[in-house]
């Protein structure tokens, strides 16, 4: 109560709040103020010029978008639903013991520690047609021809598989830590009211577990949804606009053509879209749950 | 329902034996209690018998079928867990019908054996409610519901009472007792405490150390424990024990104790000069006239009895009276001991004589 009267408590708040409105609300906030204006400081005239919602009203008819639009939402579905299943599976197998548990454990966290620019130049190495071991190994195994310069599906494999390989780690360890937490009892329980695996998995471990998954599915799709710096380095967003994600697309507006009006229209769009998909998730896994009490 | 029979069941993990050949035979509708302290070997018995440990050697079977090596849910039983083990997500109606929707039955049979289940149980006002917003009774009662509507063959509890406060485990004790005398279904308890296992059961099995010490009805166990950990388990306030050597007193066989006091006696099967240990329980100590004086350390009143501790020579011994004596720590009372009620065991072996 004393607190709250001499408002010690927000002089004690002081600090965070002035870091978090300098560099989260305030740049949020410009950001959105620039994207109601047409703004290209390197050009002649570098002055903002305020064009009502035109940046907006471009975006709906500019293919580009739509397109960048289209392929994101196909890489963030299949990334994130492939590392939640092996992120799942890798979780469960580690659960268990077996010699060298621990070292393959920390091997397979390796990836996340790995700035996203090296994965990207790294992968773009191993698949490069002419000196790539992928390619190497495909062409004298399958006789398959893998070049991700020219075939829009291979380059999009790649970025999926890429993301896959660098970020499944995060969700098993996520999803260890949930299984960790769990108590043992209502399993066995389960065997005795005569659950199989698979029920088990639906009735008991699944919606034990849905708070840790959810919360690490909404990581990985805000993550996903403004994949930029890896996919850059790979493919550059081509071949054609195959891989032009939606960070990749406003790298290329902004940077090569500054054109920071437009490329902050299309940020304020990825947000979102970034908060309606989680939403969407929301309402659909766990509001039902809640409601229902 | 079903008879249940273990045979020379062992136990072992890795090198390290854990039950040594434990034979117990539990009859159809029986209400059998493991009892022993903690550790010793009780709810791994229980747990071999749910399927959720193997069993190393020996066989134990249900209704007549081994099922050693069936799974949990082929075994036809059901557990009610210390932790009680409520799904947390479902309801208390889902936890209850989950065994049924396992067993894929119609939605509406699983509804009415539910519901039945809830009005014997009382839960019926909350249905509709998750574990987390019950009480720890209630919650010992979803986990009993999910038990009965399976209307399985045997009943396993681990333990279930000992999460609840004392008066709580007094009324759940005689729920369950309650219930049993409904249901008749053959059930096997495993607590770690005494009275638990005096009231409920039937029949008592008291382990330690992965082997049966005794195996018995309740007041015959009280009456003629087997061996001195049995004398010493079973019973509250705990048995005395004096130790001394057996002798002859002005023609009449004594216990006589180091400081010289002579213990009284009826028949006695052993030889003079043989070490013993006399066992009386307090109950079995009056306060009188020819009592053996002892020095009081201690008075506890608690209303309707009272307990008095006090040292024969250097020994403990204590009496439960149902007067109200009052008295200074310090003085001595004579203690009158029934010698109808006095138990003797060998010293050495630990084995009732």
């Amino acid at each position: 109560m004393r607190l709250k009267r001499t408002g010690f408590g927000w002089l004690l708040l002081s600090p965070t709040l002035l870091l978090l409105g300098l560099f989260g609300v305030f740049p949020f906030l410009y950001v959105v103020w620039v994207s109601f204006h047409e703004w290209n400081p390197f050009a002649a005239n570098p002055e903002k010029v305020f064009n009502w919602a035109n940046n907006y009203r471009a975006l709906v008819f500019d293919r580009g978008f739509l397109a960048s639009l289209g392929v994101t939402l196909a890489f963030v579905f299949f990334a994130v639903s492939s590392q939640v299943i092996l992120g799942y599976l890798l979780a469960q197998a580690f659960m268990r013991d077996f010699p060298g548990k621990a070292f393959f454990r920390t091997i397979h966290t390796l990836p996340l520690i790995m700035a996203p620019i090296i994965v990207g130049s790294v992968w773009k190495l191993m698949t490069t047609p002419s000196i790539g071991i992928i390619p190497y190994l495909l062409r004298n195994t399958v006789g398959f021809d893998l070049n991700i310069g020219t075939s829009a599906l291979a380059a999009f494999v790649i970025t999926v598989i890429m993301d896959v390989w660098h970020w499944t780690p995060l969700v098993t360890l996520s999803l260890i830590a949930a299984l960790v937490s769990l108590p043992p009892d209502p399993f066995e329980q389960a065997q005795i009211d005569g659950a199989d695996r698979w029920q088990i998995f639906r009735h008991i471990t699944l919606p034990m577990i849905a708070p840790a998954l959810i919360a690490t599915v909404f990581i990985r799709l805000m993550d996903a949804m403004r994949t930029v710096d890896e996919v850059l380095m790979l493919t550059g967003g081509g071949p054609g606009s195959a891989t032009r994600f939606l960070g990749v697309h406003i790298f290329k507006e902004v940077f090569p053509r500054t054109n920071y009006g437009y490329g902050s229209a299309v940020s304020v769009i990825v947000l979102y879209l970034t908060i309606v998909v989680c939403w969407l998730l929301y309402v659909g896994l766990i509001a039902p749950r809640t409601t229902r009490r | 329902m079903a008879t249940v029979q273990i045979r020379g069941v062992t136990k072992r993990y890795g090198g390290v034996q854990v039950m040594h050949g434990v034979d117990v035979d539990i009859e159809d509708g029986e209400f059998v209690v493991l009892v022993g302290p903690s550790g010793y070997g009780k709810s791994t018995l229980l747990r071999m018998i749910a399927g959720l440990e193997e069993v190393s050697g020996g066989t134990i079977s249900i209704g007549g079928r081994v099922v050693n090596d069936m799974l949990p849910k082929e075994r036809d039983i059901a557990m009610v867990f210390q932790s009680y083990a409520l799904y947390p997500h479902k309801t208390v109606a889902q936890n209850m019908g989950f065994p049924l929707l396992m067993q894929k039955r119609p939605k509406a049979e699983i509804e009415e054996k539910v519901r039945k289940a809830a009005e014997i149980l009382d839960l019926t006002k909350y249905l509709d409610r998750y574990p987390r917003q019950l009480s720890g009774g209630q919650r010992q009662r979803v986990a009993m519901g999910r038990a009965i509507v399976r209307d399985p063959q045997v009943f396993l509890f681990d333990e279930p009472l000992s999460n609840l406060d004392a008066k709580l485990r007094v009324s759940m004790r005689v729920e369950i007792k309650e219930l049993h005398q409904r249901l008749r279904t053959t059930t096997v308890y495993v607590t770690h405490d005494q009275i638990e296992a005096m009231t409920m059961a039937h029949k008592i099995v008291v382990m330690r150390d992965g082997r049966v010490e005794q195996i018995g009805r309740p007041l015959d166990l009280y009456d003629r424990p087997a061996n001195l950990f049995v004398a010493g388990f079973i019973g509250s306030p705990a048995m005395n024990f004096l130790e001394g050597r057996l002798a002859t007193r002005d023609g009449r066989r004594v216990v006589e104790t180091a400081d010289g006091t002579a213990l009284p006696l009826e028949g006695a099967a052993a030889e003079d000069g043989r070490r013993v240990t006399y066992g009386i329980r307090p109950e079995h100590i009056s306060v009188g006239e020819g009592g053996i004086p002892v020095k009081v350390s201690v008075f506890e009143p608690t209303g309707s009895e009272t307990l008095i501790f006090g040292r024969l020579g250097g020994q403990l011994i204590d009496a439960l009276v149902r007067d109200r004596i009052e008295g200074e720590p310090g003085q001595t009372l004579p203690f009158r001991i029934d010698p109808r009620r006095a138990h003797l065991f060998d010293t050495a072996t630990g084995v009732r004589l």
